[in-house]
């Protein structure tokens, strides 16, 4: 197992880490606290990713409905990719384990087909269930 | 064929695995990074695995390495929009300050 894998596994966990526990500490329901999404402050459009530091939040504060109305489809991307980090530390300890390049190409259109609709549904007066606010 | 000089990208597949397709980066950035630009990280993570099946080794490197890239280069324009954002805060808390 080479060291610099293992010294790139500690450097992501530590960036989540610090990451979750300054989401944790510092609100982004507050207004001023985090810069708006560079896309929604050029077009006025909500992009795929507006309000997942606010769902973020919610979840690390156990609010899981208010995740669920900021980005509902970060809250349900977070455990995947939670899941591939677990999966990542049993590879480096030696274990083999399923990794996301088995993931079937169609599987991976999917779910870029239901990212560009969740960018789409999210922007349509009135379709707020989907939108960050 | 066989590129002896290209380390990473084998002419044959050392133990028939393709590349790591980075897919979970491209997600993190396309969702958590407010930058749409993971959405073409995605779009190389998916040509990834199909490549590799056609036989195409050297093209599904290039697309994990795009697809790496794409995600990498998303995080960190988020990076400097933050870092912008914060010396502008700055800036702004001083200016405000001098002026009471």
């Amino acid at each position: 197992m080479p060291r610099s894998s293992v010294a790139r596994f500690g450097a992501v966990t530590l960036a989540g880490v610090a990451a979750a526990a300054m989401l944790a500490a510092v609100d982004p329901h507050e207004p001023g606290h985090y810069p708006t999404c560079p896309f929604l402050a050029t077009t006025g459009f909500y992009c795929p990713g507006c309000g997942s530091l606010r769902a973020t939040n919610s979840l690390l504060h156990g609010h899981l409905t208010g995740a669920f109305d900021r980005n509902p489809l970060a809250v349900v991307m977070l455990p995947v990719v939670l899941g591939a980090w677990v999966l990542w530390g049993l590879r480096l300890a030696g274990h083999t384990t399923w990794t996301p390049t088995a993931i079937p190409a169609r599987w991976i259109w999917v779910l870029l087909g239901a990212i560009l609709a969740f960018w789409v549904l999210r922007n349509i007066p009135g379709w707020t269930f989907l939108s960050p606010e | 064929m066989s590129y002896p000089n290209q380390p990473g990208v084998p002419g044959a597949p050392a133990g028939g695995q393709p590349p790591a397709n980075n897919l979970v980066w491209g997600i993190l950035t396309t969702l958590f990074c407010c930058l749409p630009l993971g959405v073409a990280s995605i779009v190389f993570a998916a040509q990834v695995n199909g490549k590799w099946a056609a036989g195409d080794y050297a093209g599904a490197q290039e697309s994990a390495d795009k697809a790496r890239k794409f995600a990498m280069w998303g995080a960190i324009a988020g990076v400097i929009v933050i870092v912008l954002y914060v010396i502008l805060i700055v800036i702004i808390g001083v200016g405000a300050s001098t002026n009471n």
